[in-house]
């Protein structure tokens, strides 16, 4: 089976590709809207209970009522947003930090270990609590329950990063006797560039979580809020309204991750690969023409 | 998905030592392991015996951070003598437990499906993708007006949150199995069936098992979610009262509780690793060739 | 050792005997798309007991014409025959060996060797007694128990090499099996691969990008050439058996060799 698909040429295949993509999509939105209005009468029609699911007219609705009319979910949104950030630029320092500490150094890996262990087991969310008492109802503890929850990825996958170097390409660094730090910058970090961005990946989600259950705890603003608050007084359609705004945003956040992982990595893309090959050979002649 | 590479990858020991050192015999081994563990121990003894004196001098804020024996006391109360936390461990366990078992079922399940029809794969890969990018913790509102305040909604929200790992890993542990070893069993005829148990699945079962690691993580993490939303029960909402009370050190050891607990799930994961990727190891390579051998007979 | 041989070598059911055409095919094509014609009229014969190599640069076919005997792809256009009824379809008296080992981690040499006997049934005894036999025969007694890890890169070819013996097939088809270990060891289990191809007087039909290796274990080379994948010329091989090393510097050997560079064009 393998070997008919490697073989294939892709040029015959262009065309046929793109037409057959448009189908599949169509394809997808052609369910996905039988879905709704399956959906739709169901609840209409009274045999789904609207306390449970409500109908996707509803939701619609008040999507438009939250967006439009009122625009209060703006502010939940950048205030989550913030949070989520915040947590996720720490927790990426803090992770980050301690993995290259761990990756430079035998024995500091060594003594944190057990530490890690034990951090790793521990779901890190039930310290929201505790960080709120100590911290208050305000921004910070919502930061640092989103830094705490979020930084085992980076570090993960940094460390993996770093220390995962090519034997090889380790000992030719050091043929050339260069030094800890020449190869950490020259060898180690660029290697470890992919998997740090998955790690980064991680991060995003389980920022963007922990803020999120931090509101619940406690607050008066943000998507966490919104969401609680609209459950509580039974408004489902707000609930179901507020919990695709959470959607929505998540994936933005994703795909932002995404493009920035994709631009960052340049190496492993042939268009980004041609620009830089370009950027640098003018940079390289220009610095001649200037000694 | 990219969250593949990160997912398999979390979830191997942390701390990987590129050793560069020659090899040495077992009398040294056990001597170094002994003279490491000699000196975590102490390490550990200094950092809590410094921070022991700080509060001996007063130094430490009650609401802050409250001196190691304040917390070994109430960590003492709390098991031993007022006993209040056993049935409160054993419901978060309940509910993480349960929604563990549910999670990887359902999990399993349409990995399975979407492996046997491809058409049912194409179809729900756009609402896994949404699913997979949406915190499942942002559900928790909903479901707890769903199934109430009782325990079904903890083991409900816990399955939320870690039915996906299971799906994805078992989904790409049984597509991407060795493209020549696959070609290998069609020369010699294999059916289905054979196919199915004799490669495929032996093939995807580390990742797999790395999915239930996740999984478990994940379970106990929505039941204490949950818990913090509404509960009288469970680790999660002792966690929140003593916080709440500002009784730190009970907080702290609440806490510290819940750290044993997640232990005791990573080392049950462990075990299971260990018992049934007996391949990966040399020491279970070598147990069970000499199982194998003497079980042979003809 | 001929107890144990001859016991394995009686469980090969006889399918035809010594000098009878067992592979034929006419014209055969093998076209992936409309401008990647993988194999183009291969026309030959192969009679029963010999040793033919399939040799030539990447992109020959000689892969695609093991897998069309295999039965591992269909054919386009073309006739192919083996024991005198058309390939369709994967089969029992053709077995195949690959350049990687293909063991299952999780199973012990000798339950890699046992894969086929339960693909097509019951494991019996009698079973397990040949899967022992066999790799014994392949030099690795004592090693029945061990996993593919804990092997080296040759050791493993040689129990994947006794699972196609365990086959039963007549005809076996090998695609660069040794092509990725070391010369020394490839050479070593080259020499083996006869030793117990004379003693069950097997069908062969081994690929390989190496000349010399082509034209010292076969009867007959296939010499192939690429951009379509054809069947250039088909060269005899007059040597006697067993053969030895020494006979890759003699004049004779370098003449065939150079006749396979000609045919080559050169660019190998």
């Amino acid at each position: 089976m393998s070997l008919l698909s490697s073989a294939d040429s892709s040029a015959a295949l262009e065309s046929d590709s793109q037409s057959q993509r448009a189908w599949i999509l169509t394809k997808h939105l052609l369910l996905f809207f039988v879905l709704m209005t399956l959906w739709e009468v169901g609840s209409r029609a009274g045999w789904i209970d609207p306390l449970l699911f409500p109908a996707p007219w509803g939701i619609v609705k008040q999507i438009g009522l939250m967006y439009y009319v009122n625009g209060n979910v703006y502010y939940h949104f950048y205030k989550t947003f913030i949070e989520a950030m915040a947590g996720l630029g720490l927790g990426v320092f803090i992770g980050v930090g301690l993995a290259t500490a761990a990756a430079l150094s035998l024995r500091f890996r060594e003594y944190i270990k057990p530490y890690i262990i034990v951090i790793e087991a521990t779901p890190r969310i039930a310290v929201g609590p505790l960080f709120i008492a100590w911290l208050g109802f305000g921004l910070s503890s919502k930061v640092a329950l989103a830094a705490l929850v979020c930084f085992f990825g980076p570090f993960v996958n940094t460390l993996t990063g770093l220390l995962n170097v090519d034997d090889e390409a380790e000992e030719m660094f050091r043929s050339m006797r260069s030094t800890k730090w020449q190869t950490f910058w020259g060898l180690r970090v660029p290697n470890s560039a992919t998997i740090l961005m998955a790690g980064m990946k991680l991060g995003v989600s389980s920022a963007f979580g922990g803020a999120l259950v931090a509101e619940f705890i406690s607050a008066n603003e943000g998507m966490g809020v919104l969401m609680s608050r609209y459950t509580y007084v039974l408004n489902m359609n707000g609930a179901f309204a507020t919990l695709l705004s959470i959607t929505f945003f998540a994936f933005l956040l994703f795909k932002v991750a995404d493009v920035i992982d994709y631009y960052l990595v340049f190496w492993r893309s042939d268009k980004l690969m041609q620009a830089k090959s370009k950027k640098r050979k003018d940079a390289f002649f220009k610095s001649l023409a200037a000694a | 998905m990219t969250s593949i590479t990160s997912i398999t990858t979390s979830t191997t020991s942390t701390t990987s030592t590129t050793s560069t050192e020659p090899a040495i015999g077992p009398a040294e081994l056990a001597d170094k392991g002994f003279k490491r563990l000699a000196m975590h121990v102490l390490i550990f003894v200094i950092i809590i015996g410094a921070w022991e004196l700080a509060g001996v001098f007063n130094q430490l804020n009650d609401l802050l951070l409250p001196a190691p024996s304040k917390i070994i006391v109430k960590f003492i109360d709390l098991w031993f003598i007022s006993q209040r936390i056993w049935w409160h461990f054993f419901v978060t366990m309940y509910e993480a437990t349960a929604g563990f078992f549910i999670g990887v079922g359902i999990g399993m399940s349409l990995a399975i499906s979407a492996v046997v029809s491809p058409v049912f794969r194409r179809y729900i890969s756009p609402y896994a993708i949404a699913f997979n990018v949406t915190p499942g913790i942002a559900v928790t509102p909903l479901i707890i007006a769903w199934f109430g305040f009782g325990w079904s909604s903890k083991i409900a929200q816990a399955t939320l949150v870690c039915f996906f790992a299971p799906f994805i890993n078992t989904l790409t542990g049984l597509l991407y199995t060795d493209e020549d070893a696959t070609e290998l069993f069609r020369s010699m005829r294999a059916n289905k069936k054979q196919y199915f148990w004799k490669l495929q699945f032996p093939s995807a079962l580390p990742l797999i098992i790395a999915g239930f690691k996740i999984a478990l993580t994940g379970a106990l993490i929505g039941a204490v979610v949950a818990e913090f939303f509404s509960a009288s029960e469970g680790i999660g909402i002792l966690m929140q009262r003593t916080s709440f009370k500002l009784d730190i050190a009970g907080s702290i050891a609440t806490l510290i509780s819940m750290s044993l607990m997640g232990l005791l799930f990573f080392s049950l994961m462990e075990v299971l690793d260990y018992k049934v990727l007996y391949w990966k190891r040399d020491s279970r390579m070598q147990q069970i060739s000499k199982k194998r051998k003497a079980a042979w007979n003809m | 050792m001929a107890a144990v041989a001859q016991a394995v070598a009686s469980s090969n059911k006889p399918q035809a005997s010594f000098g009878d055409v067992v592979i034929q095919a006419n014209n055969l094509t093998k076209a992936f798309s409309e401008t990647v014609v993988a194999l183009e009229n291969a026309s030959f014969t192969v009679k029963k007991g010999s040793f033919v190599s399939l040799v030539g640069p990447s992109g020959c076919g000689k892969s695609t014409l093991l897998r069309l005997v295999a039965g591992l792809i269909p054919k386009t256009s073309g006739s192919l025959t083996v024991h005198g009824k058309e390939v369709t379809e994967p089969r029992g008296d053709t077995g195949m060996m690959f350049q990687r080992p293909i063991l299952l981690e999780w199973r012990t040499s000798v339950e890699n060797v046992l894969l086929p006997s339960e693909l097509t049934g019951r494991v019996t005894n009698e079973d397990k007694r040949r899967a022992m036999g066999f790799l014994d025969l392949v030099g690795l007694k004592d090693f029945e128990f061990t996993f593919p890890r804990q092997l080296s890169g040759g050791m493993q070819q040689r129990v994947a090499l006794a699972r196609l013996l365990q086959t039963g097939a007549d005809i076996l088809l090998l695609d660069e099996p040794f092509g990725a270990l070391d010369e020394f060891t490839r050479e070593r289990l080259n020499l083996e691969l006869l030793r117990i191809i004379a003693q069950f007087s097997s069908t062969t039909l081994f690929v390989t990008h190496n000349i010399a290796e082509a034209i010292f274990l076969a009867d007959q080379v296939h010499v192939m050439t690429p951009r379509p994948g054809r069947l250039a010329k088909i060269i005899d091989v007059p040597f006697t058996r067993p053969r030895e090393i020494s006979l890759q510097v003699t004049p004779e050997f370098n003449e065939l060799v150079a006749e396979v560079r000609e045919v080559l064009g050169g660019d190998h």
